[in-house]
């Protein structure tokens, strides 16, 4: 009844190949897309910009790399973190080396170098798969963080040792740097998002994704029906490592303004390996569930004792805080072991059947 | 969705190769694991337009050999000529370029794909727009997917699987398994199709469904079919010609009369006493 898709028939092929085959998935993005694009940014404050709404994106973006590359193709990865890295470095020298360069222009190529490295990671998957390959890519983990914090030149010197992201105007706006404004930088993260997303809808669905999916499945017969499995592998660490490495530069430059070697070490490959599998393995819009969930809920959770006034410590909020989300995950991986992705798809099944359950 | 597809639209397109010719000539093969002797020194050949049934008691290296011609395992010994080009060793999914398909003894379909997926991933090879239009969808990759998914309709709709279109192949009974993977196969468009036990854990009206699509899918496009099955009704009823193979020797070659008469072939199967 609130999603009632009788009457709604296709009539040609291209019809049934449209991304919203049901017309209601189309309103319902409609919504979150004004909620995203104007009321958002029309009501939150700085706080909510940089704490909630600027990292669940990057975190989403982050997590549909990675998801590209373990839910679509199966190839497990623990190097997700390195691989952010490697992105906003490329990005920092690029900056720093050509100071006139349009920040997009920068930031979308710095996705080639972290996928260049992605791919040279990735020639072990020809040979070992699993949990194997999990190890193998956990190596480029630890190299690559340790060439983060040796390699002088990566960020120029610096006594630090961390790198600083310089103002940075993108059409009269400043969009990085210590000036920019939250509002701007939501924007530019919120269209970087959208458009990488949309890509990566396009080719999940077509025939490279259906690759990637029948090497997941089954590489013999993926193999036997012409598939050259090399070429299906690199492209899947091709493709997941520049929207990761894309995720990286946004990470520093449109949210941190600052990083260290250390950010980009294992937890934050563990956290963004959560969210795909807290959002679901092989779908994209889990990323985005999955995201709010790991990335807000704690944000949210520690806001409301203060909102009511109660009187808890900062302390506390924190342990309560990693309870509940501990709870939370744990709970819904019981749920439903595969994902908030499915946990929608099943809610919306019971809506387009409503009220007639059989 | 489609009409009836016409049968002379399906016919694979000529290579040069009449039909009775030589498509496919395995010459003098012998392969080994280790000291595990799969087949020795076998001859067969196919010829355009049979069907060539391979038979043979358990172990006998039936399959060795359908991985042998279509490139999953190198032989040590011998050669493969296919439409007139010799070679020794190839990747699988080189054969498929070169127009050879296979189904499997046990099922090797995508489970966590739909039928549909299952098929068109078939088609991967024949699909050529690269990743920079598949990002964009408009325009030529989705004019290329709509134009493989309208070859895949006609094969969804000649093996009668409409219903299940959409439905994750994992669900799906065994008996539909199997003609999924039969679609998956002719959605490669291939000149050989080799059949690995189509017919394994099929109740009777399975079988005759599955021995309809056979004949013709031999008959109405025109692909040269050979298959291995334990079935002997089946076997005698479908094929052409018949090769029996035992211990990895060829024993027996010829119509199935021949082969149902040969002393050796009955020994084979009947057991006699060393």
């Amino acid at each position: 009844m609130f999603y009632p898709t009788a009457g709604q028939f296709k009539t040609s092929y291209q019809a049934d190949h449209a991304l919203f085959p049901v017309r209601q998935d189309a309103i319902l993005l409609g919504v979150i897309a004004v909620l995203a694009f104007v009321v958002f940014p029309l009501t939150a404050n700085e706080f909510t910009f940089r704490a909630l709404l600027i990292p669940v994106l990057i975190y989403s973006l982050a997590a549909l790399g990675l998801n590209i590359l373990t839910g679509y193709a199966g190839q497990l990865s623990l190097g997700t973190g390195a691989f952010m890295g490697v992105g906003a470095y490329a990005c920092y020298k690029l900056v720093s080396i050509f100071p006139e360069m349009n920040i997009v222009v920068a930031i979308a190529l710095s996705g080639f170098f972290s996928a260049a490295i992605g791919v040279i990671f990735g020639l072990p998957s020809l040979r070992i798969k699993g949990f194997y390959l999990a190890i193998a890519t956990l190596a480029a983990q630890f190299f690559l963080v340790w060439l983060f914090q040796k390699w002088g030149w990566l960020y120029n010197y610096n006594a630090s040792g961390a790198i600083q992201v310089p103002n940075i105007d993108l059409f009269g706006i400043t969009v990085a740097g210590p000036r920019a404004t939250a509002v701007a930088q939501y924007y530019f993260v919120l269209c970087t998002v959208c458009v990488i997303t949309l890509f990566a809808i396009n080719i999940t669905r077509g025939r490279i994704g259906r690759m990637w999916k029948a090497v997941r499945d089954m590489d013999i017969a993926a193999e036997l029906v012409g598939i050259n499995l090399m070429r299906a592998k690199l492209t899947a660490f091709f493709v997941s490592s520049y929207i990761v490495g894309i995720a990286g530069a946004l990470f520093v430059f449109l949210w941190r303004g600052a990083a260290e070697a250390n950010l980009f070490d294992i937890p934050l490959s563990f956290r963004v390996l959560f969210i795909a599998i807290i959002g679901g393995l092989g779908s994209v819009l889990g990323n985005y569930l999955g995201a709010i969930l790991i990335v807000a809920l704690p944000v949210i959770i520690s806001t409301v004792p203060e909102a009511f006034g109660l009187p808890i410590g900062s302390a506390t909020v924190e342990h309560l805080n990693v309870m509940i989300i501990g709870a939370l995950i744990i709970t819904f991986l019981i749920v439903e072991p595969h994902g908030l992705a499915r946990f929608w798809a099943v809610i919306r099944e019971k809506f387009i059947l409503w009220p007639f359950p059989h | 969705m489609n009409p009836r597809p016409d049968p002379r639209q399906l016919a694979t397109p000529g290579d040069g190769i009449a039909k009775g010719d030589v498509l496919l000539d395995v010459r003098n093969v012998s392969l080994a694991f280790g000291g595990v002797k799969a087949i020795t020194d076998i001859s067969l050949n196919v010829l355009k337009g049979e069907i060539r049934a391979i038979i043979g008691p358990n172990g006998a290296g039936k399959t060795s050999m359908l991985n042998v011609i279509n490139g999953f395992y190198t032989p040590q010994q011998g050669t493969i000529v296919f439409r007139g080009k010799e070679r020794r060793s190839m990747k699988p999914h080189q054969a498929v370029g070169q127009g050879i398909a296979r189904t499997f003894q046990n099922v090797a379909l995508f489970k966590g794909m739909s039928t549909l997926d299952n098929i068109m991933a078939g088609r991967s090879v024949l699909m050529k727009r690269n990743i920079g239009w598949q990002m964009l969808w408009h325009g030529p990759a989705l004019r290329e997917e709509i134009e493989h998914r309208e070859k895949v309709e006609e094969i969804i709709d000649f093996l009668e699987i409409q219903h299940i279109r959409r439905t994750p192949v994992g669900k799906l009974p065994y008996g539909l398994q199997k003609r999924v993977e039969l679609g998956r196969a002719l959605a490669m468009e291939p000149t050989l199709l080799l059949l690995d036990e189509p017919m394994a854990g099929m109740n009777l009206e399975e079988k005759e469904d599955m021995s309809r699509f056979i004949i013709d899918v031999n008959q109405q496009r025109g692909t040269t079919i050979a298959l291995i099955e334990h079935d002997m009704g089946v076997v005698m009823d479908l094929s052409d010609r018949v090769v029996v193979l035992d211990y990895g020797k060829k024993i027996a070659d010829g119509t199935p009369d021949e082969v149902k008469g040969n002393q050796d072939v009955i020994d084979a199967y009947l057991g006699v006493p060393h």
